[in-house]
């Protein structure tokens, strides 16, 4: 007991591990480099297993514009992007790449190498193929996007079949560019290990969070927030594998234990969105109100295994196929009818007393819809819910005084609904 | 006769289609007189002026004779929005066409199916039948628009036709019973034959790019201030009538293959392509100028803008890159970049 006592109101003692895995990663980058294996930058939302598969060397640009926000260096690599005419409107995540190129920045900065070639996709937003079309461009890369075609709410199943095609004879033609471009061959049992560590990380994540549901909650964003990034970067590999199993063995104990991430938790919420890397520490400050996060669809839109139709055979037999239809029932890019859906149903599950809704002015495609979101959240299904208005990667975006007023009116409500 | 709107950010709805269904194509445009009030609760304020503007109309009252909306995919807003119309326009047919954002022959076969699932969801609505044969004869119709808009479109380089009378006609031919668009566009053709050059011959020729610009009024405070838009790579340009649609194959493949043929909007990818289209008319019509215009939080333009300006720039050709947002008020604070412009070129 005085071991869990130790961790209380903290991160968990397995998610600094997290450092080493992360650390790994990055070495596996300058390694490829060494050993003349090929590389590839991916957006998110990319089957980054097929890469794997392929014995390429994935590497993030997001993953590294949080790198640069969280150590205080995307503003800068942002204004250097503005000042090459890159509107102020634009993505940040985008400019802080363009910024981070353009000077040479480390990796500790938030740098990333040039690359054999370049994976986009708009299964979450165009503006990612844009920005590879920009950096391949600038860097004289080949680039190859998959374009997913969008679900709306009306989408019949029979409109799916053809889209699911669509999709699976892009990743197929994907194979033969990567075959072209590397010289490999695509290997069918490798596509299968990896397929299979990347459906076990993903399991280990959802056992994760539904420890969340628990009152109280064991977890907090402290872990959430940076231990998401191997299932960003890593699904396929076997090493994030055991970090996760160690923090859920954590978590576990602190279940059994009845002891929760915060010492003494008053409100359960849910954040939307992309969190403000640059600004973390307001995460924090929430806890000053007995308040914890609980269930962040950006975290756990990662785990990509959710829809029900694909199982762990299909995962393993077809993983071209399964993936193809996963990418059209990605949690974070949901229609406003399911997503409205999902929400309610994830606040009745993880027991959720208000919903934070952030409107990320890099983010439009998340942030459109966002407004009928909280309309039926709070008039059909009664959740309170807060739009906050800032930017993932931006600073200058974020106004941290206006945000702690509207969280603390915010939390006045849900005091009062207790009442 | 009842009518189908289109919101389309770029002109990629096959409107053949929907004519071989027995309905009249209406775009549907902006106005930029409006406040998007009740669109500001649904759309977040920083987000494309002018779709939000298209929402604020459709929230207000369509025309009382559209009996349906189809959405067209431009950028991914595009999507998001069409969901906030399901929720707030009351219509029985509400389509959302996913057109391709590649182009290559597996988007050609995608895009085949998409509009086979547009014709099977039209029979079903409105218990009409969209058969091959009329949407031969819609082509047919649709091609002799082209043509004529083609030949008429000439006549802005020979200094005959304001570039702001041909934006607001293609406009209106965009909006109107294509038989009378026919009527419409012969005389037109008729009358610029027999018309002598009367726009001022010291006025910048220039080419305009960038968002599919839909307010004629602003085309005429471009004019006025020294300028004559000889030709445009624009939705509510040439964009609109760049080829025929091949009468010889089967239908929906030709329709479907005339669309992914035509220069690339910035939505769509590889949107680079651009600079080559943009770069071959500018020669072609010896411009002054080059004129790229980004509605406010249009994202697509704005990333293609610093490459466009770079490539400009090293061909030593004049390009101007500006914002406007949606509102006649703001054409006045730009006066002074375009005067610069006039002056530079």
């Amino acid at each position: 007991m005085s071991k869990v006592e130790k961790t209380h109101n903290k991160m968990l003692n397995a998610t600094q591990g997290l450092k080493n895995i992360m650390g790994r990663h990055f070495l596996a980058i300058e390694q490829a480099y060494r050993d003349g294996k090929p590389t590839a930058w991916a957006t998110s939302g990319s089957p980054i297993e097929m890469l794997y598969a392929m014995d390429v060397q994935p590497m993030l640009p997001e993953n590294s514009a949080t790198v640069s926000a969280a150590q205080k260096f995307s503003q800068k690599f942002i204004e250097i992007a503005e000042a090459q005419g890159y509107s102020y409107d634009l993505c940040s995540y985008f400019k802080t790449n363009v910024g981070a190129v353009s000077s040479n920045a480390s990796m500790l900065e938030g740098g990333t190498r040039k690359p054999a070639f370049m994976l986009s996709t708009d299964v979450i937003c165009d503006t990612h193929v844009n920005w590879f079309q920009v950096q391949a461009e600038r860097m004289k890369v080949p680039h190859f996007s998959i374009d997913v075609p969008h679900v709306v709410s009306n989408t019949t199943n029979r409109q799916l079949h053809y889209f699911k095609k669509y999709i699976s004879e892009q990743l197929y033609e994907f194979i033969d560019f990567m075959q072209e471009v590397t010289g490999h061959e695509y290997n069918e049992e490798k596509a299968r290990e990896v397929s299979e560590n990347s459906w076990n990380l993903s399991m280990v994540w959802q056992d994760i969070y539904n420890l969340r549901k628990e009152v109280p909650c064991p977890i907090s964003t402290r872990d959430t927030f940076g231990g998401l990034f191997p299932l960003f970067t890593m699904p396929g590999l076997k090493e994030p594998i055991k970090l996760y199993k160690r923090m859920y063995r954590e978590a576990k104990q602190r279940v059994d234990n009845g002891v929760g991430a915060l010492q003494n938790e008053e409100f359960r919420l849910m954040f939307e969105g992309i969190p403000f890397w640059h600004s973390l520490r307001f995460f924090s400050t929430l806890e000053k109100y007995g308040a914890i996060i609980v269930y962040e669809p950006y975290t756990y839109a990662f785990s990509k295994y959710m829809n029900p139709n694909i199982t762990k055979e299909m995962v393993l037999d077809k993983p071209i196929e399964a993936m193809s239809e996963l990418m059209m029932s990605f949690w974070y890019v949901y229609d406003l009818e399911t997503r409205i859906k999902k929400f309610a149903e994830t606040v009745e599950e993880w027991k959720i007393d208000g919903v934070l809704l952030h409107e990320n002015l890099s983010c439009r495609p998340n942030s459109c819809g966002l407004y009928d979101l909280k309309k039926h959240l709070m008039d059909d299904y009664d959740i309170p819910c807060l739009v906050i208005t800032a930017d993932m990667n931006d600073p200058r975006k974020f106004n941290a005084e206006q945000l702690s007023n509207q969280i603390e009116s915010f939390i006045e409500i849900l005091s009062k609904r207790r009442n | 006769m009842k009518k189908i709107g289109i919101f389309d950010s770029g002109v990629d709805t096959p409107e053949e289609i929907i004519l071989a269904a027995g309905f009249i194509p209406l775009r549907l445009f902006g106005d930029p007189t409006i406040e998007p009030d009740k669109a500001n609760e649904h759309i977040p304020p920083t987000h494309c002026v002018w779709t939000r503007n298209l929402l604020e109309q459709a929230i207000r009252g369509l025309d009382k004779d559209i009996v349906g909306i189809i959405a067209t995919h431009g950028c991914d807003r595009t999507n998001r929005e069409f969901d906030i119309w399901l929720k707030c326009i009351n219509l029985d047919f509400m389509f959302f066409l996913n057109s391709p954002f590649k182009r290559d022959k597996i988007a050609l076969k995608f895009f085949i199916d998409d509009m086979k699932e547009l014709i099977a969801q039209l029979e079903d609505s409105f218990s009409v039948k969209v058969s091959s044969e009329k949407i031969k004869e819609a082509i047919k119709l649709m091609n002799k628009i082209r043509s004529l808009l083609m030949e008429i479109s000439e006549f802005r380089s020979k200094m005959v036709l304001k570039g702001s009378e041909f934006h607001a006609l293609v406009k209106e031919v965009q909006q109107i019973d294509k038989n009378e668009a026919v009527k419409l566009l012969e005389a037109k053709l008729k009358e610029m034959k027999t018309k002598k050059p009367t726009i001022n011959k010291t006025y910048k020729k220039i080419m305009l790019t960038g968002s599919d610009l839909d307010d004629t009024e602003f085309i005429e405070y471009i004019e006025n201030l020294g300028f004559q838009i000889v030709i445009d790579d624009l939705g509510i340009g040439t964009k609109y009538f760049w080829n025929r649609v091949d009468e010889n194959k089967e239908p929906i493949e030709a329709l479907a293959e005339y669309h992914l043929e035509k220069p690339i909007h910035s939505t769509k990818f590889p949107s680079y392509e651009r600079f080559d289209v943009i770069k071959k008319l500018a020669e072609s019509y010896k411009v002054d100028g080059i004129l790229n215009v980004a509605h406010k939080f249009c994202e697509p333009v704005l990333y293609d803008h610093p490459y466009l300006k770079e490539k400009f720039k090293e061909l030593e050709i004049p390009y101007l890159f500006v914002e406007v947002t949606y509102n006649r008020e703001s054409y006045k604070q730009l006066s002074t970049r375009f005067s610069a412009f006039a002056e530079i070129i």
